[in-house]
């Protein structure tokens, strides 16, 4: 499937309009480079680059424009190496940018002011920021020490994000014999206990089986409705998507591909619906051409790929034919779309390489 | 500052909560560490069998030597407890990452990096310095006087200040490079060079290394100003030695955070 639109963008959806009015995250040109040294194979080759060395510069995030408004659930979206992760580390100031300017709650993020980190909390799913050996209650009266949490607002937002994921029992085991999804809940407890306005959120569900990424989809989706909190999120799982975020910025090659939201990413790069027939019994290929479009037959089930079009016209005619117990017509999953959106860019880019070249 | 002294009492306390989870490891570390202390100070006992003095003419006898010793057990001790720790798990959390959670914090970098761990076994060492420094002093020809006593502690804590502005730049040298295990190795060499009276140091190689130990990389001023204050008595150069002692201290810190906030300025951070 190729998309038949120009990739890059710009759109007027509500939740991109609404940033603008009380924008939390403003982003001009933002780039980050890196030198990286290659690292010759075998010895000889190894100690001659002990007296030479060679490097290219890598562009991790190249000029990156983007608004955040308050309140708003931002998803980025990207493969891996497009940029995602070292734009949260500049928005949260850990990394100092190459150029361009971010503002984060009116902060620079990497001039590193209290203040400023004072007001928001970063949560990365591939590392673990409480105490290994001790429970995570003894994290939690860190974090109380460090944010300077009042002893009973500290124990009431405690105890209401505890009792929220239903970990309560969780706070007093070393974490280290906790499983991945426990330890997920309750970082995810930490980082909120001194209730920021910002959240960061770095594959958050990495690794976690599905009971455990509703859990946290239902109590991220609760905390920031209430607390009219901003999230961005980075994930590689669609399901966050889907259950979390109305805006979608793609970012590939460290450039943003597309800003928009959920909805509009299905309606414009897609050109097909998927139509799922239940049958008596299993086809045969007779009765599969006489549907007229490319099937899939799995035992008593053909789905069909419709263009979009032309749906309205074609399903009543498919209902029509004999033998059809049940039929269902579906969007393609937004995996698909959005790994063709990747392989879009991808082809794109090694086009205008060997245009170059 | 009293936030910063209730964070580090957190950090102590959690720490002294994992020790006694891990108590056969603790009780190990500290009769480990006990044990070497007593090799070293049985090595100085048999040395101190075949010369009454260390040098002629230094003073360093075998009292004020223990004396000079036990100064020696009581910084390194402090240093060895309170900031070594931190700094040696810093490689690990610049080569993984870990150092990102830290830059978020509402918190001195500094300050968390260099003293949020506590190695509580390794003031099992001081208090045996103590106990050494109680043991030596009155045994020995001469009589510290009150001024001795009350510089004593404030020249034990600018031996402390040089050491932890050598630790900070060594933690700033690991942020910059990603990895620094020569570094600390080179940390381990040079601060062998304070364990020993700066007399010892002399003739046509010893006298270069005296000069560079004491102006230069200024170590051999931690422990050989405070020793000398309590342990020898007091003439023009103990003074200049107290100046340049009070002197290098200041320095190590201000440049230790200069170059530190520079790294972090710097810092890349690991690919997630």
């Amino acid at each position: 499937m190729i998309f038949p639109y120009t990739l890059l963008m710009h759109n007027s959806d509500p939740s991109v309009a609404a940033a603008v009015s009380d924008p939390v995250i403003c982003v001009e040109g933002l780039a980050k480079e890196y030198r990286v040294f290659d690292k010759p194979e075998g010895l000889a080759a190894s100690v001659r680059a002990l007296f030479h060395r060679t490097s290219r510069v890598v562009e991790a995030v190249k000029g990156v424009n983007l608004t955040v408004g308050r309140g708003e659930f931002v998803a980025l979206l990207g493969p891996n190496g497009a940029g995602k992760t070292t734009l949260l580390k500049l928005l949260s100031g850990i990394v100092t940018p190459s150029r361009g300017t971010a503002r984060v709650l009116g902060h620079v993020p990497w001039e590193r002011a209290d203040d400023f980190r004072r007001r928001f909390a970063l949560v990365m799913g591939q590392r673990n920021q409480l105490w290994w050996d001790l429970p995570a209650a003894e994290s939690f009266r860190l974090h109380q020490e460090i944010y300077r949490l009042e002893p009973a607002r500290f124990e009431r937002t405690r105890d209401e994000l505890v009792d929220m994921l239903g970990v309560r029992r969780l706070i007093l085991q070393p974490v280290r014999e906790l499983s991945l999804g426990e330890r997920m809940k309750l970082e995810l407890v930490a980082a909120l206990l001194h209730e920021p306005e910002v959240l960061f959120l770095d594959e958050p569900t990495i690794g976690l089986d599905v009971v455990a990424q509703h859990t946290i989809h239902d109590f991220l989706r609760g905390v920031q409705s209430r607390r009219q909190m901003t999230v961005v999120l980075t994930t590689h799982y669609m399901k966050d998507v889907a259950a979390l975020c109305e805006r979608v910025v793609v970012i590939t090659r460290g450039d943003i591909l597309y800003d928009g939201s959920l909805a509009e990413i299905v309606d414009r790069f897609t050109t097909h619906k998927i139509v799922t027939l239940e049958l008596d019994e299993v086809p045969d290929k007779a009765t599969i051409e006489r549907f007229g479009f490319p099937c899939e037959c799995r035992g008593p089930q053909v789905i069909m790929r419709i263009d979009r079009n032309r749906i309205a016209e074609v399903l009543p005619e498919i209902l029509g034919s004999a033998g059809i117990r049940d039929v269902s017509v579906e969007d393609v999953p937004l995996e698909e779309i959005v790994a063709e959106l990747f392989r879009s860019d991808a082809r794109e880019a090694a086009a205008s390489a060997g245009a170059a070249s | 500052m009293n936030r910063y002294f209730a964070i580090f009492l957190t950090f102590a306390r959690a720490c002294l909560v994992r020790d006694m989870t891990f108590r056969a490891n603790f009780i190990l570390e500290c009769v480990t560490s006990l044990g070497w202390m007593s090799m070293n100070l049985a090595f100085y006992l048999l040395v101190f069998t075949f010369t009454p003095e260390i040098g002629k003419g230094t003073g360093w006898s075998k009292e004020p030597f223990f004396a000079f010793v036990a100064t020696g057990m009581i910084i390194n001790a402090i240093v060895q407890a309170f900031f070594m720790p931190s700094a040696e798990e810093l490689t690990e959390m610049v080569r993984t990452g870990g150092l990102d959670a830290v830059l978020v914090q509402p918190l001195d970098a500094q300050f968390l990096l260099s003293m949020h761990r506590v190695d509580f076994s390794a003031l099992a060492n001081g208090l045996v310095g103590v106990g050494l420094l109680a043991w030596a002093v009155p045994r020995m020809d001469y009589a510290p006087p009150p001024v001795a006593w009350l510089l004593y502690p404030l020249l034990i804590i600018c031996g402390v200040a040089i050491l932890y502005g050598f630790v900070i730049m060594l933690a700033a040298a690991t942020i910059l490079m990603g990895r620094n295990q020569s570094l600390y190795d080179f940390w381990f060499y040079i601060t062998n060079f304070s364990r020993y009276p700066a007399e010892i140091y002399s003739g046509p190689w010893g006298s270069p290394l005296r000069m560079l130990c004491t102006f230069v990389i200024p170590i051999l001023l931690v422990v050989n100003v405070p020793a000398r204050v309590i342990a020898q008595p007091f003439t023009g150069q103990t003074w200049i030695g107290v100046a340049a002692a009070v002197i290098a201290a200041v320095a190590a810190l201000v440049v230790s955070r200069i170059v530190f906030q520079r790294a972090l300025a710097a810092y890349r951070s690991a690919s997630s």
